[in-house]
């Protein structure tokens, strides 16, 4: 039945998100084909004679901007309102009246709304580089890269690679905690008779401001017992970046699990649709 | 055997109890009318059976299991709000019920789309509230299950629409299945019901066969129901 929800989610979003997407990579190679034709020293200081190319382009970057800053807000307004809208008002009657389990309800909206911000990194990061094809060598770049690890390697003693990984595992787990955080503070504006998306809100604010406080214990407790390694020279620096990346890494997996639990409690035993 | 039966079953919200102390079993193969003034906790007791609220105390069972995933399997639900996403087409809707509930009949819900000149492509925010409330109850009545819950079914419907989805209701629910109704447009459905539960702030008052109520009060529901709850 898990299958089955996220492939109705899906259905759900992928309406908004589809035209959106479409709409970037046209944009984006319309720019790229204007650049390479009318104005290859666009981004140089080189003055250029194609003034035509030169007013499209400003406008389709411009648009670009305009596109990617509407794509991400629009991801995360969808991860609240398809959580909010579709099972706490009305459709929610529909949703919890399926035969599945409520864990199964949230994870669903978990995972396609972490679907969706995926697909929103991806798609930057593919509009990136059709932007600079042809403006490296594929050599200059495996050297360049080459380069990063070795200095990296020589700076900290560290694999450049296990520090990527870390760092990755943190944004990951981050996002996925992020989500769950406006999850649980939906449920929680649920158990109020009235005012409920203010409640939400509310719920929001003081979670925040709990985590902050227990961040900073954390952060208090560490830099007393690492005293030493706060004296810092190269090596230890980062030895203490990469203690306070998989320290809150750790941290965001317990607050995501909490959250997590908190939201399927509340929804499967005090749940109360208007 | 019982196909719904409680224990004690109360709902309280916050310090209000919409439902007190309710003991009741619901036999299978009966059209039954849960009957009650505004507020008298008819759709708190079918938002329990469905599994939409968790009682505050007491039990409630379907078929001998305490409402979860596998009693929504067997108990097709229509709830009083309009629960279908606005942005869907009818023909998107019934893939979303064949995929979910297997009992879901698609063959049937066309012809009643048909009868009803629903076209299936349409969407539903194109639809009168009234057309909305013909597709849910075609939804639900398109299910082979087992227990279906109702409601205020014929609320916004015109009657001949009304008369419509009565005869729906009475021919297409399996033998073994059990229909629980509740409104307060009681004269409309009397003539189907087998069964009556009058239930009034939060308890059950009277719970009886309509042929009993017929010769032991020399009466019709709806009159007895117009004594019963004389303002």
């Amino acid at each position: 039945m898990l299958g089955k929800l996220i492939k109705h989610e899906t259905r759900a979003t992928r309406r908004i998100f589809l035209p959106l997407y479409g709409a970037l990579l046209i944009l984006t190679i319309f720019t790229k084909l204007v650049m390479a034709i009318g104005a290859p020293d666009f981004f140089s200081e080189a003055a250029s004679n194609n003034t035509i190319a030169e007013i499209t382009l400003g406008i389709s970057f411009t648009l670009y901007f305009i596109l990617i800053v509407g794509i991400s807000v629009m991801t995360l307004v969808m991860i609240i309102q398809r959580f909010y809208k579709n099972l706490f008002t009305d459709e929610g009657y529909l949703m919890f009246s399926l035969p599945v389990k409520t864990w199964e309800l949230v994870l669903s909206k978990l995972l396609v709304g972490l679907l969706w911000s995926a697909v929103c990194t991806v798609m930057i990061v593919l509009t990136f580089v059709i932007f600079s094809l042809g403006t490296f060598s594929m050599m200059e770049l495996t050297q360049a890269i080459q380069a990063a690890y070795q200095t990296f390697f020589v700076e900290t003693g560290m694999n450049l690679n296990l520090f990527i990984a870390e760092l990755a595992l943190f944004l990951a787990v981050n996002t996925v905690a992020s989500i769950l955080m406006i999850y649980v503070a939906i449920a929680i504006g649920q158990l109020f008779s009235q005012h409920r998306v203010v409640a939400a809100f509310g719920a929001y604010i003081v979670i925040t401001i709990v985590l902050q406080i227990i961040g900073s214990i954390f952060m208090a407790v560490f830099a007393i017992g690492n005293l030493d390694i706060l004296i810092l020279n190269g090596r230890s620096a980062m030895s203490t970046i990469q203690w306070l990346i998989n320290g809150s890494t750790i941290l965001n997996v317990v607050f995501g699990a909490a959250f997590y639990y908190v939201t399927q409690y509340i929804m499967k035993n005090r749940l109360n649709l208007e | 055997m019982t196909i719904l039966n409680t224990n004690n079953l109360t709902k309280s919200y916050g310090k209000k109890a919409a439902l007190s102390q309710i003991n009741m079993e619901v036999p299978r193969g009966r059209i039954i009318g849960l009957l009650g003034p505004n507020g008298s906790g008819k759709s708190t007791f079918i938002k329990l059976a469905a599994g939409l609220l968790v009682p505050s105390s007491g039990e409630i069972f379907i078929d001998g299991q305490a409402p979860g995933a596998l009693t929504k399997a067997k108990v097709s639900y229509l709830s009083e709000r309009s629960y279908l996403s606005d942005w869907m087409r009818v023909s998107e809707i019934l893939v979303f019920f064949e995929d979910f509930y297997e009992d879901f009949n698609r063959i049937k819900a066309e012809n009643m789309l048909k009868d009803l000149a629903i076209n299936p492509d349409d969407r539903l925010k194109t639809m009168s509230k009234g057309t909305k409330e013909k597709v849910q109850l075609i939804l639900v009545m398109s299910r082979q299950a087992e227990l279906y819950l109702l409601d205020e079914p014929i609320g916004g419907v015109d009657p001949a629409a009304r008369d419509y989805i009565l005869n729906t209701i009475i021919t297409n629910y399996k033998e073994e299945a059990s229909v629980i109704i509740s409104t307060h447009l009681i004269a409309d459905i009397e003539q189907i019901l087998d069964d009556i539960m009058f239930i009034n702030q939060g308890e059950l008052v009277l719970s009886s066969s309509v042929d009993e109520i017929r010769e032991t009060h020399n009466k019709s529901v709806d009159g007895l129901f117009r004594e019963v709850f004389k303002c």
